[in-house]
């Protein structure tokens, strides 16, 4: 194996949904974590459980990115793809997110009977100049994966994929061994190693070339494993949520799985409500009786939740509400990812519209979220969005442990996570339309909530000037988040050609490809907002220092009609914001592909 | 708004849970409602700061404004859902759900569904004027048929659903039915379900005098009987000697299914299972039996060094 070494390398594992592609790549990359790599994951999920193999529609994989730098986001230019059969390389390939040099190892061991198609798949990767390795499984493994019901190829590709990247094979043992835990013993062990192994050897005898990431020097303090969800799951926690109230929408739905196993130890617990509305209600129940509880969803579980939304900010309710976007309208592509919801999040209700919207870039963001946003529904009363999504809540990355802060109260919040939202404390006495807030059980202070608008001292009032009072304190709260929002986090010159806006996921795309520009002297600036709505007061200011103003979102948009975070820049700043890239193709922004459209864009003077 | 400054020690009167006056049209059924759930607060004593009346929308949505106690009159067909989130969390609280034939049955009747199966602790109250009013008389679903209303100009076209039949059939640990213009009865039936643990569905016939004044003969007695047994709700005192009594044990699930499919109305306890269990119960035990740990390890098994 001639060995090339690299700082950053993208690889793939293409197979049929059911058959442990995510299980091998959680594997190697724990593996490339240990050796002082850092790592991205993004597993490809049908939306099906089980679809036919061997249609596009079963495609099931993981797309690795590692390096010797802190990677951001799942970027582009894959280098390597393992296939196991043609179909799901040909539906992959669609996705063009391959380099141009890229090398594809083929399992021709479906090839009988399939000719046609192999020969067609074959041409294909002739035409784009792809190499091509064809390759089978030796019989020894063929018979093993027969005696397992034909389950275990993905051991073997895990094996060649560790040879290729020349990883040491007694590290993949241990984390097999840890994989399969003290369950999984005896001899379907033995036979998951045995295929490893031959994987491993196959590839070390058979195939010319090897990758060598290069690794960091010294280990990192703590390191953990951890996707967006399982991390917003811990964050619940970690905030003092007392009450989750969901209803069962993928992609939101694990956080319910991981809190369902979790919360109980923690003095919480899990409802899985009949519906979405009932979801909500359940929660702004809860947070009426003084309990912290949130809800989570994805589009169109947030449909159904406008309703008590729109009655929580009217009733001075607290209640938190995650909305892990997927792409949409309707039933869309719940596999994939959006950010479409944001206008839903902000103006989904009836009537005025008052809450806070904030995003999560990644995993750790994920993770104090949740006492971020517990801070503004208490002070405020009004309710307060996270908005994910599924690139976000399915993505794995090795962190370093995030400090827990065991929140009970929200005035124990420390600064850090302040500063991670770029917003400042909120004064001490906000007022609210009501001036008695107590809960049940409270003696001398007991109350009515209702929807109905109200005067100040709770009681119903259908009076002009009550109902605009009304509104301009609820409004007024949401002005005093604005007046507390500092600059939000800024890459590359404070001043220049082009500033390029993005929100929540979008962040790691910007930040890498800000510091491709600076390397290579263009000039390019990124701006990331973690809060969305509402938008700091010295946003003009900010874009008055650049030539052009534009934006990267994940949702659609065309000449005339600009996306979501667009449409919002421009009515909030009157500056010219333009859509750089905007589209709703269920695939992540790529670095490379955006520094282009940044280097067209400065053609354009 | 008013604030419960008097000691408690003194005792909790009528007074004590006034609040401004009702918004109800005049001789409209829910003041007897209102009345039937004070003087049962009053009887047996329930302490008014830790009551909590959920309501969703209609004329019934209103009660909780009207009792000095907490309250919440949150959306339409939703109040089972937030006073889910009270239960759930907060079971040194007394929840008492009102709802209208409209909020319960049709916009809100999968919650309903829900709550009965989960057989969650509180008193729900069926405000049952066989009509939407609020909204200007409309067909609901309990409206009985070729009534017209301004949805059903004609006459309502369907046979009303039997919500009686409905709960039984879905399983209630407590199904009893009252009337609004027998407060004593009403009183005697939500103590009886105040005492049930679980879901206590309090049927409730309430006239609307403004829009169907022929509906509900209330001066008549010869169209309902009351269901007595020594295990059940004592018959109204005022009306008992005016009309027939019928005895029927509380517990035979298959006796409450017939008197609630015959035409004719019956007031009092139809059935009672003691032994249902509650689902809040069940999700407070699974908190109190997890092993606990503790928060500032909560990401530990995450970490990829020590293992």
């Amino acid at each position: 194996m001639n060995k090339e070494k690299v700082s950053l390398s993208r690889f793939e594992l293409l197979m049929d949904a059911g058959f442990g592609a995510q299980k091998a790549g959680d594997i190697l990359i724990r593996a490339f974590a240990k050796t002082g790599r850092y790592v991205y994951i993004e597993p490809m999920i049908p939306a099906e459980i089980s679809p036919p193999p061997r249609t596009h529609a079963a495609l099931s994989g993981v797309i690795i990115r590692v390096g010797d730098f802190d990677i951001t986001n799942i970027g582009n230019d894959t280098d390597l793809i393992i296939s196991s059969h043609e179909i799901c390389l040909e539906r992959r390939l669609d996705d063009d997110e391959n380099n141009r040099k890229c090398r594809v190892l083929l399992d021709m061991g479906n090839k009988v009977g399939n000719e046609d198609s192999y020969e067609r798949v074959c041409k294909r990767i002739a035409k784009l100049g792809l190499s091509l390795f064809p390759f089978e499984i030796d019989e020894a493994a063929k018979a093993v994966i027969k005696s397992l019901g034909g389950k275990g190829e993905n051991m073997y590709y895990l094996g060649m994929m560790s040879a290729i990247y020349n990883m040491p094979k007694e590290i993949l043992v241990t984390e097999i061994k840890i994989t399969f835990g003290k369950k999984l013993v005896g001899k379907i062990l033995d036979d998951n190693l045995l295929l490893f192994n031959n994987g491993y050897d196959y590839a070390q005898k058979n195939v010319i070339f090897s990758y060598e990431v290069q690794g960091i020097e010294k280990a990192r303090k703590d390191p953990i494993l951890i996707d967006g969800n399982t991390s917003m799951s811990m964050g619940i926690i970690d905030a003092g949520i007392k009450l989750y109230s969901g209803y069962p929408i993928t992609p939101a739905s694990s956080i319910m799985h991981t809190l369902a196993k979790e919360l109980p130890s923690f003095g919480g617990m899990v409802h899985q409500a009949e519906d979405e509305i009932a979801a909500i209600g359940t929660a702004v129940g809860s947070y009426f009786g003084g309990v912290p509880a949130v809800t989570c969803t994805s589009g169109p579980g947030l449909s159904l939740k406008q309703e008590f939304i729109g009655f929580a900010s009217s009733a001075e309710i607290p209640i938190i509400v995650i909305d892990v976007q997927r792409s949409g309208p309707s039933t869309g592509m719940p596999t994939k990812t959006e950010q479409s919801d944001l206008p839903a999040a902000i103006f989904g209700n009836h009537g005025d519209n008052t809450k806070v919207v904030l995003s999560v870039s990644n995993v750790i963001d994920c993770f104090y979220a949740p006492q971020m946003a517990r801070y503004l529904t208490e002070k405020l009363r009004l309710p307060v969005f996270i908005l994910s999504d599924f690139l976000t809540a399915n993505s794995y990355k090795i962190i370093e442990k995030p400090i827990v802060n065991q929140i009970s109260d929200i005035n124990n919040i420390p600064d850090f996570v302040f500063d991670r939202f770029h917003i400042n404390r909120l004064p001490d006495n906000i007022e609210m339309v009501r001036d008695l807030q107590s809960i049940p059980g409270e003696e001398g202070k007991m109350r009515r909530v209702t929807g109905l608008n109200t005067d100040h001292e709770g009681k119903i009032s259908y009076d002009a000037e009550v109902n605009q009072r009304a509104h301009r304190l609820r409004n007024e709260k949401i002005h005093h988040v604005r007046r507390a929002l500092r600059l939000p986090e800024m890459f590359g010159p404070d001043h220049g050609e082009i500033l390029v806006v993005g929100w929540g996921s979008n962040r790691g795309v910007i930040e890498e490809t800000i510091n491709m520009c600076k390397k290579e002297g263009i000039p390019a600036s990124g701006m990331h907002l973690r809060i969305v709505y509402p938008l700091p007061l010295m946003l003009k200011e900010v874009f008055k220092k650049y030539k052009r103003i534009v934006t990267i979102e994940l949702a659609y948009g065309d000449e005339l009609k600009p996306p979501p975070l667009t449409a919002l820049l421009r009515t909030e700043t009157l500056v010219d914001v333009q859509a750089l890239w905007c589209g709703a193709t269920g695939r992540p922004f790529r670095p490379r592909a955006l520094k282009h459209k940044i280097e067209d864009l400065l053609k354009q003077k | 708004m008013t604030t419960d400054t008097k000691n408690p020690a003194a005792g909790l009167t009528l007074k004590d849970l006034q609040t401004d006056n009702p918004r109800w049209c005049t001789a409209c059924g829910d003041f007897g409602v209102l009345m039937g759930m004070k003087r049962f607060m009053v009887d047996k004593q329930i302490s008014q700061v830790t009551t909590v009346n959920v309501s969703g929308i209609g004329c019934s949505g209103r009660t909780p404004n009207y009792i000095n106690s907490y309250g919440a009159h949150t959306i339409h067909g939703r109040p089972i859902t937030f006073a889910t989130g009270l239960i759930l969390t907060r079971p040194d609280l007394q929840v008492f759900i009102h709802s209208g034939d409209g909020d319960a049955l049709s916009i809100g009747g999968n919650h309903l569904i829900h709550g009965i199966n989960k057989n969650l602790n509180c008193v729900f109250l069926l405000y049952d004027n066989e009509l939407y009013a609020l909204t200007k008389n409309q067909t609901s679903p309990t409206t009985r048929i070729a009534h017209p209303t301004n949805t059903q100009p004609s006459g309502t076209m369907l046979e009303p659903l039997n919500a009686i039949r409905l709960v039984l059939g879905i399983g209630a640990s407590f199904v009893a039915s009252t009337a609004d213009w027998m407060p004593d009865h009403l009183a005697k039936t939500l103590e009886a379900a105040y005492e049930h643990k679980g879901f206590s569905f309090v049927h409730i016939s309430q006239r609307c005098p403004h829009f169907d004044p022929n509906n509900f003969a209330h001066k008549e007695t010869n169209w309902f009987s009351f269901l007595t047994h020594e295990k059940g709700i004592a018959a109204d005192k005022r009306i008992m000697d005016k009309t027939e009594l019928t005895p029927h044990d509380p517990n035979d699930l298959e006796a409450a299914f017939k008197l609630a499919i015959s035409p004719k109305r019956y007031f009092g306890l139809f059935y009672r299972n003691s032994s249902k269990p509650s689902y809040d119960q069940i999700m407070r035990d699974n908190v109190k039996n997890a092993k606990p740990k503790p928060r500032a390890n909560i990401l530990d098994k995450f970490g990829i060094n020590d293992t």
